[in-house]
């Protein structure tokens, strides 16, 4: 009678020494890492058992998943290793170049550097703990190896197959230098690629909605009146996918544009109104205060006006003006009872006390705010 | 007693819109894509045309550049930039979004045939951002294209916030005639002028 455990999934582990292939094994098997690692350089001896084995799991266990992609960091300089080989090899190949026995030596000079030129491109590229220094020491260090031990070996009348190899080497020499900017090249395609597919797949989207749910909803509204449940309903359905198809997935942020659209969209909700914003100018950061007394006018305007209410909000160069104005019977600040403080402080204390002004005015038609901050260019 | 023609690909709309129409408007036929607007046009002559900005076989400039003769008032659910511009650059006299009430798109029909312009809210705060008004640049001159004159930026900062012709009239202490002469000026400029924004807005949408 066996007792199932519950193990962990096996998968390699994106902080790892070389591969993750002994921490995901030992997190499965509930050893200790290094048991796993002594195990498989043990095994190695058998023959490379040990190293076959740990090639195979590379290959074949999934890496750990991440939410956003962070990249995997690998503790061991497999390219610096490979690199001081070559380097140990190329001495070799320099004192005994001539002699018959080079060939061997030229073969692992030029694996070395090759490995290490395919680490760098393949795992120390997006190693965040690899500096740009690092990795361009092990390229130009495989290229200057490998073209040092081919011309040696070439000078010194070798025999045909070593005359081979070195030739060889040196074209690997001028295909590491190309490669980067290939490998480079490829990833930015494919990038751009998906990027491309991604937006073309959701303007389609877009299009279709805008034809169709975005012309029900205006039409809704219209008929239902601007003040009813259900326009209120389909406006705030509208804005939502507005938001959706023309925002993006562009952040939000802090901009004042988009503080205004949110408090408009909650107002919204709340009464029977409707706000027309307009925006002009470049964006800029919301300032607390004056957010806050738009904010209080718009809702001012909501609760005593209702109807259409317009906002308009101008940023030029050192000053921001946003203007708030109903079609309501208006109020007259004059006449207020002095503890009626919404407007006097809410709007005009508050943007006073930020070193702006706060006005509120009445037309013949409605009621006017005006506020206005000069903010550092 | 104004003629009508609809251009727009949604039946519902189009009924809804026809119902909604003030009765002293005449809907001489509805259309729902640019071959058949075309084919429409040639057979019938009214007043203004009431024109979607996204048709399934094209865009109302299409339209516009096809059958030049009415004067033409854009609608349109979408009320980004290049829509507005686009269509606006192609000939229209005026723009109002698909939340218009009934009563609102009769008064905008009739101005436009009367020969006046019809400015959205959204449609002065884009041309006040487009002509660098909001960085305070002034037209030197009348005739300059690139630049509105201050009088203009006046007008159209308070279309902007909201006010109609009528209040716009008497905020500035002129009248309704002087103040829709004014926003034909700045229509007219935002057809003709090559003002860099304008023109880049316009060749993004293969317009020029």
């Amino acid at each position: 009678m066996t007792t199932a455990i519950e193990r962990p999934t096996l998968l390699r582990s994106r902080v790892a020494v070389v591969g993750g292939v002994s921490d995901g094994l030992a997190l499965h098997l509930g050893w200790q890492p290094r048991t796993v690692r002594l195990l498989f350089v043990a095994l190695s001896f058998a023959s490379g058992a040990g190293a076959l084995l740990y090639l195979w799991l590379w290959a074949l266990v999934p890496l750990q998943p991440s939410e956003d992609d962070v990249p995997v960091r690998r503790s061991a300089p497999v390219a610096l290793i490979a690199i001081v080989t070559a380097a140990v090899s190329t001495l070799v190949v320099l004192a005994i170049a001539g002699e018959d026995s080079v060939l061997g030596w030229l073969v692992i000079v030029a694996g070395t550097a090759s490995v290490a030129v395919i680490w760098e491109l393949a795992f120390d590229r997006t190693d965040p703990d690899r500096s740009l220094r690092y990795r361009l020491g092990v390229r130009f260090g495989a290229v200057g190896l490998l073209v040092v031990a081919g011309i040696t070996a070439l000078l010194s009348r070798p025999s045909a197959l070593a005359a081979i190899v070195s030739v060889g080497m040196i074209v690997i020499a001028v295909a590491v230098v190309v490669a980067p900017f290939v490998v480079q090249l490829w990833a930015d395609l494919m990038t751009q690629r998906a990027a491309r597919v991604r937006e073309l797949q959701r303007a389609e989207i877009a299009a279709h909605l805008h034809d169709s749910v975005l012309q029900t909803l205006a039409l809704i509204q219209n008929r239902a009146g601007a003040s009813s449940e259900v326009a209120r309903i389909a406006r705030a359905q509208e804005r939502e996918l507005r938001d959706w198809l023309f925002t993006g997935d562009a952040p939000l942020g802090t901009d004042l544009a988009a503080s205004l659209r949110d408090i408009a969209a909650a107002i919204e909700l709340d009464y029977p109104v409707r706000i027309e914003l307009v925006v002009a100018g470049a964006s800029v950061a919301a300032p607390g205060p004056l957010v806050a007394a738009a904010r209080e006018a718009m809702l001012n305007a909501a609760r005593h006006a209702g109807g259409t209410v317009s906002v308009y909000l101008e940023t030029s160069a050192g000053a921001v003006d946003v203007f708030v104005r109903d079609r309501g019977p208006g109020i007259d600040l004059s006449s207020l009872p002095a503890d009626r403080l919404g407007i006097r402080e809410s709007i005009i204390g508050r943007m006073t006390r930020a070193g702006g002004t706060g006005t509120v005015r009445k037309t013949a038609t409605g009621t006017e705010v005006h506020l206005h901050l000069e903010v550092p260019a | 007693m104004t003629t009508v023609v609809i251009v727009d690909d949604h039946s519902i709309f189009r009924s809804g819109l026809r119902a909604d129409l003030a009765p002293d408007l005449t809907v001489l036929g509805e259309a729902s894509s640019v071959a058949t607007a075309l084919a429409l046009l040639a057979t019938v002559t009214p007043e203004v045309v009431l024109l979607d900005v996204h048709l399934p076989d094209g865009t109302g400039a299409d339209v516009i550049a096809g059958a030049p003769g009415p004067r033409y008032l854009a609608l349109s659910v979408s009320d980004s930039a290049e829509d507005v511009v686009g269509v606006i650059r192609a000939g229209a006299r005026g723009y109002i979004t698909k939340g218009s009430s009934g009563a609102d798109v009769s008064a905008a029909v009739r101005a436009v045939a009367g020969g006046d312009a019809v400015f959205s809210p959204r449609l002065a705060g884009f041309v006040l951002d487009a002509f660098g008004a909001v960085a305070g640049e002034k037209a030197a001159s009348d005739e300059e294209l690139d630049r509105l004159s201050a009088r203009e930026q006046e007008v159209m900062r308070l279309i902007a916030r909201g006010y109609a012709y009528k209040e716009v009239a008497s905020e500035l202490f002129i009248s309704i005639k002087t103040v829709e002469t004014h926003v034909s000026a700045v229509l007219r400029k935002l057809q003709l002028s090559s003002r860099h924004e304008l023109t880049a807005w316009a060749l993004e949408r293969k317009l020029l």
